[in-house]
């Protein structure tokens, strides 16, 4: 609780947060809502000496559908605005479930997108959805922009493709297609903690045949994982035998801990992609 | 003390002030700009019924409304909510400093035991029932979870809620009885005015 004195810095415009950044290198941290930086600095985890403060920015808070298909988002939008928009929900229910599960009412109200995505806890929810639904994150130095694939950003634990004196600026994913059925699934021991495993399915279909699928799951790698080879298998398959064709999870990496063991998690990783994938495929012969 | 603290540090120094309308009073004060809101509370405006669990957001025991909204006073900086008005337990009392209704039905329903939790749980229940909707058990369970309680197994918490709200619809459904009959009263007392127009 007693943590160490730092400075702070009310950024007005991203600009401003990335020549701090760039100034004062690694004791540096950015904060927006605070709901993984704080908790960090009062557990002593991290001592920085500059927190730069971007969540009173004028810009970052865009929420709009393009003539494109794309549900954009600023890296400001907290949780509970992403949960409750009409718009968003329409265009891409699954995001706003997702962001639904996320900690309490309290982390939803103050904690942000880019926030969540920067983070890049295995376990979190927005990161694992947006590579579930192959989303590009558009990062900034304030001087230059440039996009990056989620896959391509979440490295591995709390890493991610981020320059030092980058921030995420907004997100583009696509809104959910015609035909098409989605699912979020997680298990947490107590609810509000961070998930033990999850998983996410996306499904086209016709006719009761599977056309096209994207599959993904968190919590149990050091990063959110696409199941490529789940996806190949399902495609030409009857909605009525998916279950069938979810063998053990290949190419997870479940850490054991107090709460369940790894094996545990990795047979949870399989019933969850199971019930994800009946789910997904009950709303798409619904959309169809 | 750091050089940044003495010398201004090019424009940054650790002490930044901050006003905040804690339970509708303005309090202004310079402080570390390290100092969670909760700190700033309980250490700086002496504001203590907001308390300290587990510094992490996850416990609810320094939940306070920030401009309406729960929000963990444990894992928000003050200097980030500047301006703000801040809402604690102490907020829910009435003018005279007698007990509001939502305290008033967790003190019937010994809602509290240790009572280490019931600011937050107050202050998480005041938000559900500011949205003015009723709420069913479940929502006010829902509303509820992260707030945690090792006393009392949480159901005279969620009776007392619901003791609340049933309270609340109750005193607005006899204040708007009331205005109807004060409106048909004039209404009345306007015709009989009329007649009294007309027999002249």
């Amino acid at each position: 609780m007693f943590t160490r004195a730092f400075r702070y810095e009310r950024a007005q415009r991203y600009t401003d947060a990335c020549d701090l950044l760039r100034e004062h290198g690694e004791e540096a941290k950015v904060i927006a809502g605070g709901q993984s930086l704080l908790p960090m600095i009062n557990l002593g985890l991290v001592q920085p000496g500059l927190v730069v403060d971007i969540s009173r920015l004028a810009e970052g808070r865009e929420l709009t559908v393009t003539g494109d298909g794309y549900l954009v988002l600023g890296a400001l939008v907290t949780h509970a605005r992403l949960a409750a928009d009409p718009a968003a929900r329409a265009a891409q229910p699954l995001l706003p479930a997702a962001a639904g599960q996320i900690g309490n009412a309290r982390v939803r109200n103050r904690g942000t997108l880019g926030g969540s995505l920067a983070h890049a806890d295995p376990a979190a929810e927005l990161p694992l959805v947006m590579v579930a639904l192959g989303a590009t994150y558009e990062v900034t130095t304030g001087q230059a922009s440039r996009e990056i694939r989620a896959e391509d950003f979440h490295l591995g634990f709390f890493t991610t493709g981020l320059d030092d004196d980058e921030l995420i600026v907004s997100v583009r994913a696509p809104v959910l297609g015609p035909g098409w059925g989605w699912s979020f699934q997680e298990v947490a021991r107590r609810d509000g903690d961070f998930a033990m495993a999850s998983a996410v399915a996306l499904i086209r279909s016709a006719d009761g045949l599977i056309i096209e699928s994207r599959v993904a799951v968190g919590g149990v790698s050091d990063r959110p994982l696409r199941l490529a080879d789940v996806e190949t298998a399902l495609t030409g398959c009857a909605a009525a035998d998916l279950a069938g064709r979810v063998g053990p999870i290949q190419g997870i990496s479940p850490a054991g801990d107090t709460g369940a063991s790894a094996q545990y998690k990795a047979r949870l990783t399989r019933v969850l992609v199971t019930r994800a994938l009946a789910e997904a495929a009950a709303r798409a012969e619904e959309a169809a | 003390m750091s050089e940044a603290a003495t010398a201004g540090g090019g424009g940054m120094s650790e002490a930044v002030t901050v006003t905040l309308v804690v339970n509708g009073r303005p309090v202004t004060r310079a402080a570390g700009a390290h100092l969670t809101l909760l700190r700033w509370l309980r250490d700086e405006a002496g504001v203590t019924d907001p308390k300290y669990g587990c510094g992490e957001g996850i416990c609810g025991a320094c939940t306070v409304l920030v401009d309406g909204e729960p929000v963990s006073a444990c894992i928000v900086l003050a200097a980030q909510v500047d301006g703000a008005e801040v809402t604690t337990a102490a907020g829910l009392l009435g003018g005279d400093g007698s007990l509001g209704p939502l305290q008033r039905a967790f003190h019937e329903h010994h809602a509290a035991q240790c009572g280490f939790c019931t600011p937050g749980m107050l202050m998480a229940a005041a938000a559900l029932l500011s949205a003015g909707r009723p709420a069913s058990r479940e929502e006010i369970r829902a509303a509820l979870h992260g707030n945690l309680c090792r006393c009392t197994g949480y159901g005279p918490i969620v009776d007392a809620v619901e003791a609340a709200q049933t309270e609340a619809a109750q005193a607005e459904a006899a204040q708007a009885e009331a205005a109807q009959a004060e409106a048909a009263q004039a209404e009345a007392a306007q015709a009989e005015a009329g007649q009294r127009e007309g027999r002249r």
